[in-house]
């Protein structure tokens, strides 16, 4: 425990996987039969129409029981984010072994993950990016 | 108080403060940093990209609670200021959001505007059309006697009545014209 006080790299990757872990349980126990989402769109309350973004949980749900086609569905974008999350959870746990394993090259890792990151961040969240971009136009 | 230190400076033994002590704000630099990254995805997406304003505005406050405490014992600030700008810059897409918000709610006012300009047209088109084929009923009740007329004012039978008027009106016409 100390290790992680000391790491504070160490101790973002565990949070962060622990808060994607969540996000999948949250996905996991909420099916989208019963429909009993806590979260609910802000847009969709105040404009009364769909946004971008709307159908994410349903398409989460979807994805973890399986049923990927089901998941497109409900939204165009769910299987990307997902793919983001998933992703970053594989590699908040291989990053952390690395960092552990070989020291020296901490630096060069850090940067390499951030670089990763950013990359795939900007890759799955593109329609979302474009939607809140475009409405600047 | 117990003297830590020999005459060199250094540690004479195992102080337990020492091994666990973290530099000054490094802890809330760590709380700050993880909140900014969880408020940057949050932000895009644009379901809860509003709500992300709330863990924005505590990663700001948590930096810069850490970074003034960093910068009272000269403790190393790249975390806290790395969280500081991660925060903003979240902070500064949720609240974005609010105008996107605001554009499609004006679209949709629009939209809901000509739409109940359809209805009120509609209604008033069935309604004239209805009152074409409508059949009156008039009921007069006075001194114990009832009178009751009941009339038509279907559209076509207008018509035909008007016809009929017509027709009759030329031959008085007729018979006028034969009088003379």
């Amino acid at each position: 425990m100390d290790r992680f006080r000391n790491e504070p790299y160490l101790l973002i990757n565990f949070i962060l996987a622990g808060v994607i872990i969540l996000v999948f349980i949250y996905s996991g126990i909420f099916s989208p039969e019963k429909n009993s989402y806590p979260v609910v769109c802000v847009h969709e309350k105040l404009t009364g129409e769909e946004c971008v973004s709307c159908g994410l949980s349903h398409s989460f749900s979807l994805i973890i029981r399986g049923e990927i086609s089901e998941a497109y569905d409900w939204n165009v974008y769910g299987l990307r984010v997902f793919i983001f999350f998933a992703a970053q959870l594989v590699m908040r746990i291989i990053f952390s072994i690395f960092y552990l394993k070989y020291p020296e090259t901490n630096n060069q890792l850090i940067t390499y993950d951030i670089a990763v990151s950013a990359m795939l961040f900007l890759v799955c969240f593109l329609p979302f990016i474009e939607t809140l971009i475009s409405q600047f136009h | 108080m117990e003297d830590f230190t020999s005459s060199t400076g250094q540690p004479s033994g195992k102080s337990p403060v020492s091994n666990t002590k973290q530099p000054a704000g490094q802890n809330l630099g760590v709380a700050a940093l993880i909140t900014a990254i969880v408020t940057f995805i949050l932000a895009v997406i644009p379901c809860v990209g509003l709500i992300a304003m709330i863990p924005g505005i505590i990663a700001i406050v948590l930096a810069s609670v850490g970074l003034s405490q960093a910068s009272r014992s000269d403790s190393p600030r790249g975390l806290l200021i790395a969280g500081l700008i991660i925060a903003s810059v979240a902070t500064m897409i949720s609240f974005s959001q609010v105008f996107v918000v605001g554009r499609i709610s004006d679209k949709f006012k629009n939209k809901w505007g000509s739409d109940i300009e359809n209805v009120i047209n509609d209604v008033q088109e069935n309604v004239l059309n209805e009152l074409e084929d409508a059949n009156v009923s008039i009921k007069v009740e006075s001194n114990g006697e009832k009178v009751e007329i009941n009339t038509s004012v279907n559209k076509k039978n207008r018509e035909q009545q008007l016809e009929e008027l017509e027709e009759a009106d030329s031959v008085r016409k007729d018979t006028l014209v034969r009088k003379k």
